[in-house]
């Protein structure tokens, strides 16, 4: 593990919703500042990472951006385990996207820890002509569900990293929180959920890191 | 404040993947295993001749309409075990030393000898290719000498295709074996038509055959779509019409309006004819090696499918072409259509195989994979479901379905050894990295540059890796730890 590889607290986080809704190209612009107009659609799962800084602590997300597509569920739903947040995104321009987010609000109630902290994030937010989804509609059903909200374009860049931070930091805070309350209970720190990495200065580790 | 096991969270760990056998445990591995075993027999690796040399579990020139839906029996069954790695090594050591029985080897990739030929001398890979083979001692003689027997030895490659296939009645197994080591481009459509049993041996009945195939196709396709997109399928119209254009998005000729229909239609007749498993992702890449290798005789003998104007192709082409595509897709997804069905069946039992290969091969890359929590359904989930069209290029993919279509069950089981080879490849880099890193490289391993070489000492591998490992469940080393 490389000196810059170092963080605080790791999180697994997971990209959910319909497929073609702009889930790999949201992770790719949050991960690499890449936009593909050429990408693939995602088969099973796929895997990226990001570290960013919140209350003077290194964070790094390690996030699995899923298939959107029914028949992957069984797969990609195993991923949902551990995961301490989620971003269900949906598209501005097809209604259909945003009508399923219902469906998904129930897999992750199915198959994620309850504590999960989900936003929900309209993406596409260029297609202004296309738009589909009222911006108050999805914003109050957000609300009636305690989800975060937020509107991005992975095409522009608007508001992704701000989704990422958004949802990274309400995580940590609720960790943070519980932890409080877990002290206070006298229970096992750091039980489950948050790691520390220890500060090592090791060599060998250093000149494994090799990409 | 914390705990430092930094993997039970990160990843979809062994709870995560436990939950999933938890849940659909009629798919845990114990039970693959205990299917896979009773159904392998032992018998002489003579017999091996049969499986390879035998046709396609599908008859040429029957209707599709007759054949039963799924047709996962073709998985299992018609291929025989071999013995243990020793005796099969001593076996062909035996043969090395000169005790050649002509008709008993078989335990080379057909034609073997051709590859050595057309690989450089000077190249490294090539060389690497030869030492692999003369691992295995294999002997220059096989079990389908006696058909290559029937050819003149001085005819090149090219030569001996094109006498095979203008014969009256081609010969299936000799066309199996000389296919193992690639097809010209100008044979391949036919050869590949041929292989998968959509063109009758005969050339008699090719013709009518074809003419009422492509008929049946295009009456059945211009029917279902002749009231318009809302008369479809809304949700499979909708992952179809959003996957098709994300169909090898790097190329022209998909990027074209009209061949994005064609693959639409295609993917679409497929899928209602398909209900078990419909139309899953993936599938989509799967017709893209069919639709060039089909398109290739009408846009010229080598002419890249990038460089053709798809507008300036006339539409009974296009049609041709489409339903040629849908009927081999069809033929290829028959044999492996449990991947796709509920919770994937095939795939996990495939991953449960490729694992248990590897650590049997390579013990060290497990427990180093095993220690960062990596899981091999996070990578070979989808070389699986693709069957690797998403790591290469199509025109290495095109190379690597010769052999696919040489092989008995190229496409489920000899695919599996060709995943194996393939991560064995990177052995040295990925047993330095941790599980970040490994997950990165194996989601998008470094094979731009690759040629066909690179792709021939991947299959040779594989080959060695079937002969040596198949149906050898007795040589498990290690047990499961999940």
């Amino acid at each position: 593990m490389s000196k810059e590889d170092q963080y605080d607290y790791l999180f697994k986080v997971v990209l959910i919703g319909d497929s073609g809704v702009g889930k790999t190209n949201l992770l790719g612009r949050f991960a690499r500042d890449e936009f593909n107009m050429e990408s693939k659609s995602t088969i099973g799962v796929e895997f990226a990472t990001r570290t960013i800084e919140v209350d003077g602590k290194t964070i790094k997300a390690q996030i699995w951006d899923t298939a959107g597509q029914e028949r992957y569920r069984a797969i990609t739903s195993a991923y949902y385990r551990g995961a301490l947040a989620a971003l269900l995104v949906y598209d501005i321009s097809k209604y259909q996207t945003y009508e399923n987010v219902e469906r998904w609000l129930q897999e992750l109630r199915d198959y994620a820890d309850s504590n999960i902290v989900i936003i929900l994030v309209g993406n596409k937010s260029d297609l202004r002509h296309l738009r589909a989804v009222p911006t108050d509609e999805a914003k109050g059903f957000a609300e009636e569900n305690a989800l975060r909200f937020i509107e991005t374009s992975a095409l522009d860049n608007t508001n992704v990293d701000e989704a990422f931070q958004t949802i990274l930091k309400e995580t940590y805070h609720a960790l943070a929180k519980n932890q409080t309350a877990e002290d206070k209970q006298g229970g096992v720190p750091g039980q489950g959920t948050q790691i520390v990495v220890p500060k090592v200065d090791n060599d060998d580790e250093s000149a494994s890191k090799c990409c | 404040m914390a705990s430092n096991n930094s993997n039970n969270i990160a990843s979809p760990t062994p709870t995560a993947t436990s939950s999933f056998w938890k849940r659909m445990p009629v798919y845990a591995p114990a039970r693959v295993y205990m299917k896979t075993t009773d159904e392998k027999k032992e018998i002489d690796v003579c017999k091996r001749t049969s499986w390879i040399a035998s046709p396609p579990a599908l008859s040429p020139g029957t209707s599709y309409f007759d054949q039963p839906l799924s047709s996962a029996s073709s998985r299992h069954g018609s291929r025989p075990g071999t013995p243990s790695i020793q005796s099969r090594r001593d076996d062909a050591i035996r043969k090395r030393a000169g005790s050649n029985n002509s008709s008993n080897s078989g335990i080379q990739p057909p034609d073997v000898p051709s590859i050595s030929r057309t690989a450089s001398a000077t190249s490294r890979q090539s060389m690497d290719l030869n030492a692999s083979i003369s691992r295995l001692s294999i002997s220059r003689t096989n079990s389908l000498a006696d058909s290559a027997a029937q050819l003149p030895v001085n005819l090149t490659r090219e030569e001996k295709f094109t006498k095979i296939l203008s014969s009256a009645n081609v010969d299936s197994d000799e066309l199996r074996k000389l296919s193992w080591n690639g097809i010209p481009d100008r044979h391949r459509s036919m050869a590949w038509q041929i292989l998968l049993g959509y063109l009758p041996c005969n050339a008699s009945r090719r013709e009518q055959t074809l003419e009422r195939k492509r008929k049946e196709y295009n009456d059945w396709a211009t029917q279902t779509f002749s009231k318009g997109e809302s008369a479809l399928d809304s949700e499979l119209w909708h992952q179809i019409s959003i996957d098709v254009p994300r169909t090898v998005p790097v190329s022209k000729l998909f990027r074209h309006e009209k061949i994005q229909k064609s693959l639409s239609r295609v993917l679409y007749c497929w899928a209602i004819r398909h209900p078990a498993s419909g139309y899953v992702q993936g599938i989509n890449d799967l017709v893209t090696p069919f639709y060039v290798v089909f398109l290739s005789p009408y846009i010229g003998k080598y002419a890249d499918p990038n460089t053709c104007k798809p507008s300036q192709l006339p539409q009974p082409v296009i049609d041709k072409v489409e339903a040629d595509s849908f009927w081999c897709l069809s033929k290829l997804l028959d044999r492996i259509q449990d991947n796709y069905t509920h919770a994937q069946p095939g795939i996990q039992r495939q991953i449960v195989k490729l694992k248990d290969l590897v650590e049997r091969i390579n013990g060290k890359l497990t427990k180093h994979l095993e220690s960062q929590g990596i899981e091999f359904i996070q990578f070979a989930f989808r070389w699986i479901n693709c069957l690797l069209v998403r790591e290469f290029s199509l025109n290495n993919t095109v190379r690597m379905w010769d052999t696919y279509l040489a092989e008995t069950d190229g496409f489920s089981e000899f695919h599996i050894y060709v995943c194996a080879a393939f991560l064995l490849k990177w052995a040295n880099t990925l047993t330095n990295q941790d599980f970040q890193e490994l997950i990165i490289f194996l989601q998008s391993p470094p094979t731009s540059d690759w040629t066909h070489k690179d792709i021939e000492l991947i299959l040779s591998e594989a080959y060695m890796y079937k002969y040596l490992y198949d149906s050898s469940p007795q040589h498990f080393t290690t047990t499961q730890t999940q």
